[in-house]
């Protein structure tokens, strides 16, 4: 990576991001450290200068100018510590009392602190010293020898500044070892993620084991990818049943147009062979329409369209439908419902979706057989037909939804393979589910709706973005 | 940019900085001339001289004997400022008087 792609890269922010808090936390301690050290010896400095100025301020007031110069020297006789100054001026800045040889030329104003040099016995000190002015154009000064403490606090104020340079080291390594912790952890998902956009779908990203935020990414990417190696997989086995399925009406409706046109005698045989053509090629349509159809469910562009919807119309509408062609084939067609069964969705699909169960069982029933379909609503809404037909193998149930596919007992009735593909698709839709179970004889397909006081959140979701816009 | 490259910016970046910022100051103390340097009147022989005399004074003026501890004090402090060790000699002088001051009930000398 080049030094311009450096301050780009995210693993050299996290970095730095690290190194500048780790600094930050690093001076604020120190300062904390400094302040509480060397600014306490500061500050107990000015609390005894201006403690001793209260008491020479109240000997002042009991007797004067001469209480004033005995408390002085008593004061300057007993400091056992060694440290304090004081100069008594009068009007004309000469000395009346104290240790200092003269006023100190630079201390002008009265009430701040000042940094003195003194000589104490051919040794250089420092001193701070504060001004007084008393009342008779008395001018006192109340010090204290701080040279032990300047030099504490260069002591300190020395070890903070080279412990800082360690710090800022310390995070500058940190900050190094984060960022190349953040590379290598990227570098496998990038890796991955190359790979298959290279093509190789098999790849999936390394987990750590660790179960961190990191593995958790690698999961949701490896389900991603086996989520669309099987959609893609889906999208080419639809390919290759299109290809396959409808070839043969296409190949039967093109041959059938050859041969009327090369053998039709007369009008009559050109125009049947036509209708039968056409029959073919309507079948077709159909196909492409359901398939369609599908697609459009899966992608969800219904869902604008839910509403509370009664189940028990559309049964009766359905038995109508269908009735009169079970009784041609023998077929008893028994509807059994509440009067109300409320759900939540779009009433197109959800009759589409029983209009195909029902159109199964009737297809696959043989004759003297019955065909049920009920309604109930404990928790969900279940809408269940049952047959007596041949049934799905156990075997053959999870694969009875894809597109296209046709169980051995089905290949020699007529039939797309698409019909509980769609009835499979309206179900997830509406955040349900399609059953297939065997009814011993014949097949049990339970299509399973969400309560309808408890809807499917998507769909719900979706339908409050509708309403609002 | 390599790891081991970084680290020895940073060094190289920081170390001079704290170095110049602590022997500055260093040399900023040395460097204040001697015009503004003020003398200290208590550090001298004839202070020392005067402690010695306000320690025999308070002690004739005491009404007991004074500790031991006073009086040790008062001779080595004595002894030191005779042999030029005037800090010393005064500390241990200013001692021996506070003793005497705070023995005696907090007395103090009024003139």
């Amino acid at each position: 990576m080049t030094d311009r792609g450096l301050f780009r890269s995210a693993g050299f922010r996290f970095g730095a991001i690290y190194a500048l808090l780790l600094g930050l936390s690093a001076t604020a301690l120190a300062l904390f450290l400094w302040w509480a050290t060397a600014g306490l010896l500061d500050r107990q400095t000015e609390e005894a200068i201006n403690a001793d100025a209260q008491g020479l301020s109240e000997r002042w007031a009991e007797g004067g100018l001469p209480a004033l110069i005995v408390t002085i020297e008593d004061r300057l006789a007993q400091n056992v510590d060694d440290d304090a100054i004081y100069f008594l001026a009068d009007r004309a800045m000469h000395r009346v009392a104290g240790n200092l040889e003269r006023w100190p030329p630079n201390v002008n104003t009265a009430g701040g602190l000042y940094e003195l040099q003194v000589m104490r016995a051919g040794i250089k000190s420092l001193a701070n010293v504060q001004r007084f002015d008393l009342p008779g154009g008395f001018h006192l000064l109340i010090g204290r020898d701080v040279q032990v403490r300047a030099q504490l606090r260069g002591l300190l104020t020395d070890a903070l500044l080279w412990a800082i340079l360690v710090v800022g080291l310390m995070a500058t390594i940190g900050a190094l070892v984060v960022r190349n912790l953040f590379r290598r952890t990227l570098a496998n998902i990038s890796a991955t993620t190359s790979a298959i956009a290279s093509g190789d779908l098999a790849k999936r990203v390394r987990l750590t084991g660790r179960g961190d935020e990191f593995d958790q990414v690698a999961e949701v990417i490896n389900d991603m990818l086996e989520r669309i190696t099987r959609l893609m997989d889906g999208v080419r086995q639809v390919s290759n049943a299109i290809a396959h399925d409808l070839r043969t009406p296409i190949t039967r409706a093109r041959t059938r147009l050859e041969d009327a046109a090369i053998h039709a005698q007369t009008p009559d045989d050109l125009r049947a062979a036509i209708e039968r053509a056409t029959v073919d090629l309507d079948g077709i349509v159909g196909v492409f329409q359901a398939l369609l159809r599908i697609s459009e469910i899966e992608a969800g562009t219904r869902r604008s369209a839910f509403a509370r919807v009664d189940i028990a119309p559309m049964l009766i509408e359905i038995e109508e439908l269908y009735g009169l062609l079970a009784e041609e084939q023998g077929i008893s067609l028994a509807v059994v419902a509440a009067p109300e069964v409320p759900a939540y969705g779009d009433k197109a699909l959800i009759h589409q979706a029983i209009a195909n169960l029902v159109d199964n069982a009737v297809k696959f029933s043989p004759p003297g057989g019955t065909v049920r379909v009920t309604a109930s609503t404990r928790g969900k809404v279940d809408i269940t037909v049952t047959d007596e037909g041949p049934g799905i193998p156990a075997s053959e149930r999870a694969r009875a939804t894809e597109r296209f596919y046709r169980g051995e007992s089905a290949r020699s009735t007529p039939g797309s393979g698409l019909g509980l593909s769609l009835v499979a698709a309206v179900a997830n839709l509406h955040g349900g589910e399609l059953r297939l179970e065997d009814n011993n004889p014949g097949l049990r397909a339970i299509l399973v709706l969400p309560n309808p006081e408890d809807p499917d959140p998507r769909a719900a979701a979706l339908q409050a973005k509708h309403d609002f816009i | 940019m390599s790891p081991v490259r970084v680290i020895l910016i940073v060094c190289l970046a920081l170390a001079p900085c704290v170095w110049f910022v602590t022997a500055g100051r260093q040399v900023a103390a040395q460097q204040t001339g001697d015009n503004d340097t003020m003398q200290v009147t208590s550090d001298t022989p004839e202070y020392c001289q005067y402690l010695h005399t306000r320690v025999d004074s308070q002690v004739h003026l005491a009404s007991t004997p004074p500790p031991r501890e006073v009086t040790d004090l008062s001779a080595e402090g004595e002894r030191m400022c005779e042999h030029g060790q005037t800090r010393g000699g005064i500390m241990r002088l200013r001692r021996a008087l506070w003793l005497l001051m705070h023995e005696d009930g907090g007395a103090t000398l009024e003139r």
